[in-house]
């Protein structure tokens, strides 16, 4: 595999909906309302029920697994969470190579809401096959 | 900062580095392919191993912390590192203990804000360290 810094990994567009927050919610085990119960999501300050972090983090994994496939492991995967995402708009994950050390390569990873706000940015590394 | 805030600031200082209690948990092929399909990844991979953020489900990623809750009136998650040193398969039983490793308070633009840093040590049943989990908690 020929990898080279700048190079940008396939994006994954992800269509979140209240009942995959729900989901997500039963199969992590994070009953925090603020996924679920829109009145108390607007009691706390946000606009309606808002998308787990985890769930983003989730999306991010599978980016950079879609993309690397066999081809070698997950070492690391580091988010931020710099904005809220609502259920019923897409999110866009990306990603791109920003060192090629031996098999070490490094990745910037981040998602977009669809105004194309970067909300979760965060980085991934991952050890190639010899 | 108001008297009681700086209080429950020195009450979880106090616990910074103190391990909590183990949890074990198996890691159940149901329970990864529901997971896998609650985040919509349909990789056969996940058949045989964990996707890279199930860790999370196995276990409560941050220590239930009653005095942090008199701090604001809700939480953020501001962030989350995962290291990865073995592979987590269906099947592995895993113990994983948390602690709190950091205690800090920041001002917003909205008030003050107290970020609380867990840390999670995942170790699967031949005693291997498989992955460590640090996460930003915020009160606000």
């Amino acid at each position: 595999m020929k990898l080279e810094v700048g190079q940008e990994l396939p994006e994954l567009i992800k269509h979140p909906t209240t009942r995959q927050l729900v989901q997500y919610a039963g199969a992590q085990g994070d009953f925090y309302e603020i996924h679920y119960d829109s009145a108390l999501a607007q009691g706390v300050g946000l606009p309606g029920v808002i998308l787990h972090g985890l769930l983003k983090a989730a999306f991010l994994g599978q980016l950079v697994t879609d993309w690397l496939g066999d081809r070698g492991a997950l070492k690391s995967l580091e988010v931020s969470y710099r904005g809220i995402d609502l259920p019923g708009r897409p999110y866009r994950c990306r990603g791109r190579v920003v060192r090629v050390e031996g098999d070490q390569v490094e990745l910037e990873v981040w998602g977009e809401d669809s105004e194309g706000r970067r909300t979760t940015v965060g980085s991934a590394t991952v050890e190639l096959k010899g | 900062m108001s008297a009681s805030a700086a209080s429950v600031v020195e009450r979880l200082r106090a616990r910074i580095g103190v391990a909590g209690p183990p949890t074990q948990a198996v890691v159940e092929a149901g329970h990864v392919k529901r997971f896998a399909e609650a985040i919509g990844d349909a990789n056969p991979r996940w058949a045989e191993e964990a996707p890279p953020t199930f860790l999370v489900a196995l276990a409560p990623a941050s220590l239930h912390l009653a005095e942090a809750e008199e701090y604001g009136k809700g939480w953020l998650n501001g962030g989350n590192r995962f290291d990865y040193f073995a592979p987590v398969r269906i099947g592995d039983r895993i113990t994983a203990t948390g602690r709190v490793a950091e205690v800090y308070e920041k001002s917003g633009s909205s008030g003050n804000l107290l970020f609380i840093v867990f840390e999670t040590d995942y170790v699967n049943q031949d005693k291997v360290l498989v992955a460590r989990l640090r996460g930003t908690a915020i009160r606000r």
